[in-house]
């Protein structure tokens, strides 16, 4: 079975922990990773990569001291390497020109306001999962208990 | 801790001991070192496709490089060295060749069709077009559903059809309330007539394409043929599943609406798609008398669509390697224990000609039946066939039963029908990947439907045999 990272990104410690307890139930196939800043999350993208591991979602907070949300996705956009991670951003603070930028430059997946309700961020990062994992032609059948079942009917298609 | 590597040391170890064995060792009379090798690569393929350390496909893969390495006439050069009991070697283009067989080819026709039928839509459009005279009882609709299930998976792969269909109910689905056992019988509806369905045509499920291997000479089957019989079972057993699921699982709900958006697509490309479809089924239904075996008619819609860049270059990638290479290696072993002798020796050697034959053909099938249920049905019938068509060949006592032919059917048959757990196959896994069905009640409709069919099977056979189609 691949290794799968899903990362979480945030400045407060407390958000970072209830996004953790809102993806529980996908910690048991896939690993969710937490992290403090922009630039900590690159750098564990940076290491997964080399391990040769995937990197299936980043979610992430806008507003962050040195680099913004929308600054970190869009590097990760760019980068050749992860142009099958999904991204979601998750925010309660962001302006218009923000969020013109996020579609346009950094391709989000998802945009998700704070507070969300823990439902949705679940349904929305399996959805997120399983598009990744039909992309990447990695087989599914191991992971299926814990995909979205109509994303992964219309992708078999 | 050990057993969970158990599963990389048997398929290493077991064949190993096989090799160093004395070939006097397996009670076979003559049992050449060709012969003893074969029997190492067959044990080889059976532990990996039980076990499964390695896909299912990478197994297919190896037994066609341990052939060629260990019992062809290209082989290492230790493999060849002269000796009385060396025995006869298999020539390397007869094992290459597996991989364009035929049957691989009748296999790759079938997927341009199913490809092309899927890039312009005329899946989803013929679904709408027949769902509709179903109305919207949930009773009928789940019949209507489970037909055009059937009917498509004859042509397109089993877990694509599951897929597309699962993908159109969903919707409705979640509109059922929380308790309502209707939505268990529809989730269940559309795995069941997919694995059912795919025994209607030759490319219906590789087993069947494994089954043409075996069905030569005297014993050969046309599309069509295969279709005479194939279809009427289908119905029958399409019938007692629709009966069984909706008394099991009756719905609350009055009313279902399927809502499958689309129209007809009429550009000259998709005119195309249709009238080849039409055509390359209606030659394969004539048979003989254009002169062209359907492997041949297969290969038609291969160029017609290549030639219109209706399947492009990238749309080539797409193609189910995997699947041709699984059927690839299945050919390869049949070929292996055939070329070697080794399947006539150890028919000898073994008296099965003491049992009755009935028994045989039961006690045969409802292993393949039980195997299937458990792993891959094509690496069950890749490992089953070779076997039992060698057996039925040299039984003469199974002649008045319908022979080879009775023996080769009724295994591959029971290959299909192996479908109570989400393991058994795709469609049954995606089916539990919905949410709506547990393990259990699956079973019970897996467990209910492979021993029915095993029985309209075996009176199949009969009535086929009455009419001496098998003579």
């Amino acid at each position: 079975m691949e290794k799968i990272h899903i990362i979480c990104v945030d400045d407060e410690r407390e958000v970072l922990e209830s996004v953790a307890q809102d993806l529980e139930l996908l910690s048991e196939v896939f690993t969710v990773e937490l992290c403090e800043s922009a630039a900590e999350c690159l750098e564990l993208m940076d290491d997964i990569d080399a391990e040769d591991d995937h990197v299936a979602v980043v979610i992430s907070d806008q507003v962050m001291p040195d680099k913004s949300g929308v600054e970190l996705l869009t590097e990760i956009a760019e980068d050749g390497r992860f142009k099958h991670t999904k991204k979601l951003l998750l925010t309660g603070l962001a302006t218009q020109a923000d969020t013109i930028r996020a579609i346009n430059h950094a391709q989000l997946d998802n945009y998700l306001e704070k507070v969300w309700q823990p439902e949705i961020l679940q349904l929305l990062t399996k959805q997120l999962l399983t598009r990744y994992i039909v992309e990447k032609g990695i087989d599914y059948q191991p992971y299926v208990s814990h995909l979205d079942a109509p994303t992964l009917f219309k992708l078999l298609q | 801790m050990f057993t969970r590597y158990l599963k990389y040391i048997l398929p290493i170890l077991i064949p190993c001991i096989i090799l160093l064995l004395p070939t006097t060792a397996f009670g076979i009379d003559g049992l050449t070192q060709i012969e003893q090798r074969v029997i190492a690569i067959f044990v080889l393929a059976a532990l990996c496709w039980v076990l499964e350390p390695i896909p299912i496909y990478a197994t297919s893969v190896v037994i066609i490089v341990l052939e060629l390495l260990l019992v062809s006439d290209k082989g290492l050069w230790f493999t060849k060295v002269p000796s009385d009991d060396l025995g006869q070697l298999i020539s390397h283009k007869t094992i290459m060749g597996t991989f364009a067989s035929p049957i691989i080819m009748l296999f790759l026709g079938g997927f341009f069709l199913a490809m092309a039928a899927t890039k312009y839509r005329l899946d989803t459009n013929l679904a709408r077009v027949l769902l509709k005279p179903f109305g919207k009882d949930p009773k009928y609709v789940m019949l209507g559903l489970m037909m055009i299930t059937a009917i498509f998976s004859m042509f397109m792969s089993n877990t694509a059809t599951t897929a597309m269909m699962l993908s159109i109910l969903t919707p409705v689905l979640a509109l059922f309330k929380m308790e309502d056992m209707g939505k268990v019988a529809f989730a269940l509806s559309v795995p069941v007539a997919a694995n059912i369905g795919g025994i209607g045509t030759p490319i219906g499920t590789p087993p069947n394409a494994v089954a043409l291997k075996y069905l030569v000479d005297d014993n050969a089957i046309s599309f069509g043929q295969w279709m005479a019989f194939g279809v009427p079972f289908v119905v029958v057993m399409l019938f007692i599943a629709w009966v069984l699921l909706s008394r099991l699982f009756p719905a609350s709900e009055k009313e279902i609406n399927l809502n499958i958006k689309g129209k007809f697509l009429k550009t000259p490309k998709a005119i195309t798609v249709y009238a080849t479809f039409i055509l390359t089924i209606l030659l394969w239904l004539m048979g003989g008398l254009h002169g062209m075996n359907s492997y041949v008619v297969a290969l038609i819609p291969v160029a017609i669509f290549s030639m219109f860049n209706i399947i492009t270059k990238e749309d080539l990638k797409k193609i189910s390697w995997d699947v041709l290479w699984l059927v690839s290696g299945g050919i390869a072993l049949g070929v292996a224990l055939d070329k070697s002798g080794l399947a006539a020796n150890a028919v000898n050697a073994i008296p099965f000609a003491a049992a009755h034959p009935l028994l045989l053909i039961v006690a045969a099938s409802l292993l393949c039946l039980l195997m299937a249920n458990f792993m891959s049905h094509t690496a069950t019938a890749n490992l089953l066939l070779p076997l039992v068509a060698a057996l039925g060949a040299s039984m003469h006592s199974l002649l008045p039963y319908g022979g080879e032919v009775a023996l080769i059917l009724a295994v591959t048959f029971a290959a299909s029908l192996g479908m109570s757990l989400p393991i058994s196959t795709p469609p049954n896994a995606l089916a539990f990947a919905s949410g709506h069905v547990k393990t259990k009640q699956m079973a019970k409709v897996g467990v209910i439907l492979g021993v029915i069919g095993m029985l309209v099977t075996y009176a199949m056979i009969a009535i086929l045999n009455q009419m001496g189609f098998m003579a």
